[in-house]
């Protein structure tokens, strides 16, 4: 029901009003009964109207004085008599009706009904947020840019009441509510059609779980983000089948595990999610001996990686312990690792690299300056909690630096809005150093440094003339998109990186007739944007990139052929 | 027992049987209806709209729009007969009306009970 907040105020009226009715007919009857004189010395009674009118403006404390005629002893007996229980039952109805209106359940259905219509009234495609960090921030503007609208949760007020002084570009409707409940999930709207996913990044992983399998029943159209570093509740949230598991641990660990097989492949990974250009430097990790400051879930998810490739390494870490072999082998050490005896011990003159992954950030800039000055050559990796010290962390100097939370915000909002670079992205990551240099170098031959990434869908609204043309039955082959307008004979500077149809994904896709619904990832220049959705949209263009020639108008030809 | 039941129960009641006191009698002889019983049947009737809100079932909801057309009639019978009185032109056609208005009431009041009855009977407890 919708008017939950009138029923609330109903209720709440209930015993005032009944006060004021009963208060109000006493004094109203007794003032009709007793006789009164008029100003001939006559006997006469007060009419009803008479008592009400003067009722009213006596318990209202307005007081017009006595009406019609002064009163008599036994009126003023009875008047003084009501004057205390009606003054005292009005004013008792206004102080009820007062801290009904600021009652806080009142001011919650208030602003839920409100919530509610707000989510109802999008037209285009959501997200749900839950909670209000700085994280999920950045993510609602990310989903903004690319025309996404937001809803946003949180259990705490106060946070809404922060996030209401955030600079956004969109209106974001927000609820404070405990997102673990249906009721709540509901109300943002989980089960409509237009809810494309729902950020679940709480710090308490469990809660993640229980988002996954919560949306997994309510809704299973919609796409989970959840976070999860721990195996084997990311095994849970993974086996729902709708949820997407975010560890920024082992997204970090495949990097060094790229970083070490094909540094090519991060350019094009950096470029993907925007981060910059393919005229990087290919990274290349020094050989040698590697410190690992910290063996939490960061260290362990590394110490794989390293064992993959049989680099050297050693882990500190003042907390946790490691199994007797690595102790024995000398590839951990117990120790507090901002301390310049255990870093020489350990032998960091003699390393090529040191990686710094504690769960606190002044620790590890700490251990980044001891560090330095034992070795100013040393490669230093260093993990980045909260993006708050980001200024200090670029002053530090530091080589590679792993922001948990860029992870998160890049991860998440690629995701939702983009998937199918989200799919190109990971076919990449499994591709040899060879494959990854000569598209790198194809791309900036063909396209230039920084190309675009553009999603084409093959359906009516966004490729009018290519769907009708599909639809007739006519084949067209992915490298009609791509000539020149100009010029068909010469190309336009597009490439196709990826073709996705019915699950399927076709890496570089060429000489393939396209099919209606299916996505392609171009990367192209701004030119070459324009002119793929001419010849997708425009009928004329088509038929010229396909046919080499000028379509005919038949109403054209009618009128003046 | 329920004591709340006790009181909503006589309310209802008790609204309807004093409307029927002042509707009962010849339409067009203000000497057979007091002025006395329209006041109460016009209190104990907001008494048991007030006494009704609060229940968000569907029998609930029946039950408080008897009583606020119940209201609505007496106090549109009130209204008549005040101004009819203050512009001294009672005739027969007014006071008609006023007896009409709150028959009209006394059927919704009748409903109001009816109804209540029947969930009173349905009851188990």
């Amino acid at each position: 029901m919708n008017n939950n907040a009138l029923w609330i105020i109903l209720q709440k009226l209930r015993t005032p009003l009944l006060v004021i009715i009963v208060t109000y007919s006493i004094a109203i009857l007794g003032m009709v009964l007793i006789p009164g004189m008029d100003d001939k010395g006559n006997v006469y009674h007060l009419t009803f109207f008479d008592a009400f009118y003067f009722v009213s403006y006596m318990a209202s404390t307005i007081g017009f004085g006595e009406a019609p005629y002064a009163f008599t002893y036994q009126q003023k007996l009875w008047v003084s008599f009501c004057i205390y229980i009606t003054v005292v039952g009005w004013f008792y109805g206004l102080g009820a009706l007062v801290s009904a209106v600021t009652d806080k359940t009142l001011k919650f259905e208030v602003m839920r009904s409100r919530f509610r219509k707000k989510v109802r009234e999008f037209e285009g495609d959501f997200v749900i947020v839950l909670g209000y960090t700085h994280v999920n921030a950045e993510i609602i503007k990310k989903l903004h840019t690319s025309n996404m609208e937001v809803v946003l949760i949180d259990k705490d007020e106060e946070k809404i009441n922060f996030f209401m002084l955030e600079e956004l570009t969109q209106d974001v409707p927000v609820m404070v509510g405990d997102a673990l409940l249906t009721e709540t999930l509901q109300d943002a709207g989980i089960l409509r059609s237009n809810c494309r996913g729902i950020v679940a990044l709480f710090e308490n992983e469990e809660y993640n779980f229980r988002i996954s399998i919560l949306t997994k029943f309510l809704n299973p159209n919609v796409k989970v983000v959840a976070k999860s570093t721990h195996d084997d509740i990311s095994k849970s949230i993974l086996d729902t089948d709708i949820a997407k598991v975010i560890n920024p641990f082992e997204v970090f660990a495949k990097r060094v595990d790229v970083a070490l097989r094909s540094p090519h492949t991060l350019i094009l990974e950096n470029w993907i999610y925007g981060n910059s250009d393919l005229g990087e430097e290919p990274l290349y990790l020094p050989e040698g001996k590697y410190v690992i400051c910290g063996y939490g879930r960061f260290g362990k998810a590394l110490q794989t990686k390293f064992n993959k490739y049989g680099i050297e390494h050693v882990f500190i870490d003042a907390k946790r312990l490691a199994n007797h072999k690595m102790i024995e082998e000398g590839s951990f050490v117990r120790a507090n690792p901002d301390d310049k005896d255990i870093l020489l011990d350990v032998g960091i003159k003699e390393s090529a690299g040191l990686i710094v992954g504690t769960n606190n950030d002044i620790d590890n800039l700490s251990i980044v300056i001891t560090a330095k000055k034992l070795n100013p050559d040393i490669y230093i990796i260093a993990r980045e909690n909260t993006m708050q010290e980001v200024s200090v962390f670029q002053a530090a100097d530091i080589d590679w630096l792993f922001m948990i939370e860029q992870i998160y915000i890049n991860k998440t909002s690629m995701a939702l809005v983009n998937p199918i670079r989200y799919r190109f992205l990971k076919l990449v990551l499994i591709q040899e150093e060879g494959w990854t240099k000569s598209l790198i170098n194809l791309l900036k031959n063909q396209v230039g440094i920084n190309p675009l990434l553009v999603r084409l869908e093959v359906k009516e609204e966004s490729a009018y003339a290519l769907y009708h043309e599909l639809l007739n039955g006519v084949e067209v082959e992915i490298e009609t998109l791509l000539c020149s307008l100009e010029n068909r004979e010469e190309r336009n500077h597009a490439f196709p990186l990826l073709l996705y149809r019915d699950g399927e994904e076709i890496l570089l896709p060429s000489s393939i007739n396209l099919k209606i619904g299916d996505q392609i990832l171009f990367a192209c220049t701004k030119e070459s944007l324009e002119e793929i959705e001419l010849i997708a949209s425009n009928i004329y263009e088509l038929h010229y990139a396909k046919y080499g020639k000028e379509k005919e108008n038949p109403l054209l030809r009618r009128f003046f052929g | 027992m329920n004591l709340d039941k006790v009181i909503s129960g006589f309310f209802f009641i008790l609204a309807m049987t004093i409307n029927f006191g002042f509707f009962y009698g010849d339409i067009d002889n203000p000497e057979l209806h007091s002025v006395y019983e329209l006041f109460v049947a016009l209190v104990v009737s907001l008494i048991s709209t007030v006494l009704k809100i609060g229940d968000k079932t569907q029998l609930g909801a029946v039950l408080l729009a008897t009583s606020l057309v119940a209201d609505i009639q007496l106090i549109a019978a009130v209204t008549v007969w005040t101004i009819t009185e203050y512009l001294s032109i009672v005739d027969v056609e007014a006071f008609a009306a006023i007896i009409s208005l709150s028959g009209g009431a006394l059927l919704a009041n009748i409903t109001s009970v009816i109804l209540y009855i029947g969930e009173t009977l349905k009851s188990k407890r």
